[in-house]
C-alpha cells in the first residue's frame, strides 16, 4: 500500500450535475485532495452536497467536468475497489436478515471469485477488521439487533474489509454515542496517518475543526475548499449556509480579558442548548449575520 | 387406504401436474425471498397481469406463449420505469395504470380472437390440462431461473440489500437489476400456467414472507422458503384431485396456512413470542418498579 500512498490523489474538476428535470444540482464544482487527509464536505440540504458526494461515488455522471482517482475515471476506481463508502444508518434497511459477519463480507465480494466464495485471505481480513471496530464478538448478530454505534461500527469495517484507498463517509455521527464517535475519529486518524483520503459529509459542524485537516464548503458549488483553520470560518460558513444556519450570539463574559467580548454559536439542524450561570442562559439570538441589539 | 392415497399417481395428467407444479413451486418460492425483500410484491402482481397481452399475440403468431409473455412482461415493467421517470405520479399509481392497461389489452385480443385460447386457462390456471409443449417451456424456464439464482445469488442480495456498495465494488447495478425484473418476469411467465393470472403473486410472496417470519439469516430464508414453495405445490397439486377443486387455489391456500402459522408461532418474530416478550420484560420492569416507588415515597 505504501508504494500506492504517494500517487493517491482525488480530483474533482468543474462537476456540473443537471438532473433529468432540467434542475442543475451543482454547477462547475472543483477541489482536489493529496494522499493522508480526512476533509469535511458541509453544506444545507439542498447546497448539492449529496449531488457532489454521488458524483464521486459515480452514481451520478456528471454532465461536464471530471472526478479522478489518481487519475482513473470512477469506474475503474471501484473495480479496483479503491472507494470504500459508509452509508448513513438511514439509508441500510435493518431488519434485513443478514448478520454482522455477512455484512463485513460483503467489503470482500470484490475480490472473491464469480461464486462469490471467501476465501481465507478473505475472512482473515473481515475477522481483523471486525476486531479493529472492536465488533468480533457480535459477528453473529443480526444487523437490526444493535445499538446506533455498533451498527455504525459494522459498516466501518465493511468499509475496513474493503481495503479502499478513499473512503467516504456519509453522515457518520448520526445517532452515534458520545463513546463511540471518540473511537471511530481515532480510527479515521490511523487511516489518515496510513495515507487514506477520508472524506465525510456532515451536518454535524462542531466536530468538524476537532477531526478534520480540510473542508469543502457546498453551496451549489464549491464555495470554499482548504485546510480547516484557514477555510472553515464565521464568513465562509455565513456565505455558504445563508439563512439557513442557526446563529447564536453570546456575551464572552466568562472570561473578560479575551479579545473578542462574545462568541457565536454556527449550528445547522439541531439547535444547541447553551448553559451559563445558575443553569440561566442571557442571550440575543438573530439570524445569520442579524444585527446585535 | 394406501392404494386410494396413490391413486392420483395412477394418471399420467396427474403426475405431469403435480411434478410440474413442484418445480415451479420451488422456482418461485426462491425468487421470492429476494422479492419480499425487495419490496416488489406488487411488481410482481402487475407482471403477471402484464404479461396476459403477450400469450394472446404469441398463439396468435403461433410461438411459444412464454416467449411472447415474457416479452410482454419486460415491456410492461419499462413502460413503468419510463412514466415514473419522467412524471410526478407515485409509482404504486404509475404500476396500477400500466399493468391494467396491459391485461386489459390481453382481455380485448383474447375475446376479438375467442378460437386463440381460453380465458379461463390465463386468469385461473389449467395445470391438468397442460401441453406437452408448455411443459418444456416451463422446464426450461425453471432451469435458468434456478441456474442463475444459485450462481449469482450473493450479487443479488447485495444488490437488493446495498445497491450504493454493489455500485461501489464495481458490479453494474443496472445488470442486477434487470437480471432480477428477468427472472420475475421468467417465473410470473411459469405460475400462470400453474395457478392463474389472479394468484401466481401468491405464489411470489407468501413463500418468501413465511421464511422471513422464520429466520435472520438470507440462504437459510430461501431455502426453508424453497422446501415450502415445493411441498405446498406439490401437496396442493395432490389434494386437488381428492378435491376435486382448483389447483391452483389449493397450492394458495396451503401457502397461506403456513404463512398463518408462521405468523402467530415463529419462534422469534411470530405474534405469540412477541407478546411473550413483550409480557416478560413488563415482569421484569415492574419486579424492580416496587423499590422506586419505595423510594420515591421516601423522598416525599
Amino acid at each position: 500500500m505504501s508504494s500506492l500512498k504517494s500517487d493517491l490523489r482525488l480530483d474533482v474538476t468543474g462537476v456540473t450535475v443537471a438532473y433529468s428535470n432540467g434542475h442543475v444540482a451543482l454547477h462547475d464544482a472543483s477541489f482536489a485532495l493529496g494522499p493522508g487527509t480526512i476533509c469535511a464536505l458541509v453544506g444545507v440540504n439542498g447546497s448539492g452536497k449529496s449531488t457532489l458526494f454521488k458524483a464521486i461515488m459515480g452514481f451520478v455522471r456528471p454532465a461536464r467536468g471530471m472526478v479522478r482517482i489518481s487519475g482513473e475515471p470512477v469506474r475503474v476506481a471501484h473495480k479496483k475497489n479503491w472507494v470504500a463508502y459508509v452509508p448513513q444508518s438511514e439509508d441500510v434497511d435493518w431488519s434485513f436478515p443478514v448478520s454482522v459477519w455477512d455484512v463485513v463480507l460483503m467489503g470482500r465480494y470484490g475480490y472473491m471469485n464469480f461464486l462469490r466464495i471467501p476465501r481465507a485471505e478473505d475472512k482473515r481480513i473481515a475477522k481483523e477488521s471486525l476486531e479493529r471496530v472492536k465488533m468480533l464478538e457480535f459477528r453473529d448478530r443480526q444487523i437490526g439487533e444493535l445499538s446506533g454505534g455498533q451498527k455504525k461500527r459494522v459498516f466501518l469495517a465493511r468499509a475496513l474489509a474493503q481495503r479502499g484507498r478513499i473512503m467516504l463517509l456519509d453522515e457518520p455521527f448520526t445517532g452515534v454515542d458520545v463513546k463511540t464517535e471518540t473511537a471511530i475519529v481515532d480510527l479515521l486518524r490511523t487511516l489518515r496517518d496510513e495515507g487514506h483520503i477520508i472524506l465525510v459529509s456532515t451536518h454535524n459542524l462542531g466536530s468538524v475543526p476537532d477531526f478534520c485537516d480540510q473542508v469543502v464548503i457546498v453551496n451549489r458549488t464549491v464555495t470554499a475548499f482548504g485546510p480547516t483553520e484557514t477555510t472553515f470560518t464565521e464568513d465562509n460558513l455565513a456565505n455558504a449556509f445563508g439563512g439557513s444556519l442557526r446563529h447564536l450570539r453570546l456575551d464572552h463574559t466568562d472570561s473578560p480579558g479575551a479579545k473578542r467580548n462574545e462568541f457565536v454559536v454556527l449550528t445547522d439542524d439541531e439547535s444547541p442548548l447553551v448553559v451559563g450561570e445558575n443553569g440561566q442562559l442571557k442571550r440575543h439570538t438573530s439570524p445569520a449575520g442579524g444585527q446585535q441589539p | 387406504m394406501i392404494e386410494q392415497l396413490l391413486t392420483p399417481f395412477h394418471y399420467e395428467y396427474m403426475v405431469k401436474a403435480i411434478v410440474v407444479s413442484s418445480l415451479i413451486g420451488a422456482v418461485c418460492a426462491c425468487l421470492s425471498c429476494f422479492i419480499t425483500l425487495k419490496g416488489w410484491s406488487l411488481m410482481g402482481d402487475a407482471l403477471s397481469h402484464a404479461i396476459v397481452p403477450g400469450v394472446s399475440l404469441a398463439y396468435l403468431a403461433g410461438l411459444p406463449f412464454a416467449l411472447g409473455a415474457f416479452v410482454s412482461g419486460i415491456l410492461a415493467s419499462l413502460c413503468m420505469g419510463f412514466v415514473k421517470s419522467r412524471t410526478r405520479i407515485r409509482e404504486d399509481a404509475v404500476i396500477g395504470i400500466v399493468f391494467t392497461t396491459f391485461f386489459a389489452a390481453g382481455l380485448l385480443l383474447i375475446s376479438i380472437f375467442p378460437s386463440n385460447m381460453n380465458l379461463k386457462t390465463i386468469v385461473f390456471g389449467n395445470i391438468l390440462g397442460i401441453a406437452d409443449a408448455d411443459i418444456l417451456q416451463m422446464l426450461i424456464i425453471a432451469a435458468i431461473t434456478m441456474t442463475v439464482l444459485l450462481l449469482k445469488w450473493k450479487d443479488l442480495l447485495l444488490y437488493s440489500f446495498d445497491p450504493n456498495q454493489a455500485k461501489a465494488i464495481g458490479l453494474n447495478a443496472a445488470t442486477l437489476h434487470f437480471t432480477l425484473l428477468a427472472l420475475l418476469a421468467a417465473t410470473a411467465v411459469a405460475a400462470l400456467q400453474t395457478v392463474g393470472a389472479c394468484l401466481v403473486v401468491g405464489m411470489l410472496v407468501t413463500p418468501g414472507a413465511t421464511a422471513y417470519l422464520l429466520t435472520d439469516r438470507f440462504g437459510r430464508m430461501m431455502i426453508i422458503a424453497t422446501i415450502m414453495g415445493a411441498t405446498t405445490a406439490f401437496l396442493g397439486a395432490y389434494a386437488s384431485y381428492f378435491l376435486n377443486g382448483s389447483t391452483g387455489g389449493c397450492i394458495v391456500v396451503l401457502q397461506t396456512a403456513l404463512f398463518l402459522l408462521a405468523l402467530f408461532f415463529a419462534p422469534k418474530h411470530g405474534i405469540v413470542a412477541s407478546r411473550l416478550k413483550a409480557r416478560s420484560s413488563a415482569t421484569a420492569l415492574s419486579l424492580q418498579l416496587p423499590n422506586r416507588l419505595q423510594v420515591s415515597s421516601e423522598v416525599a
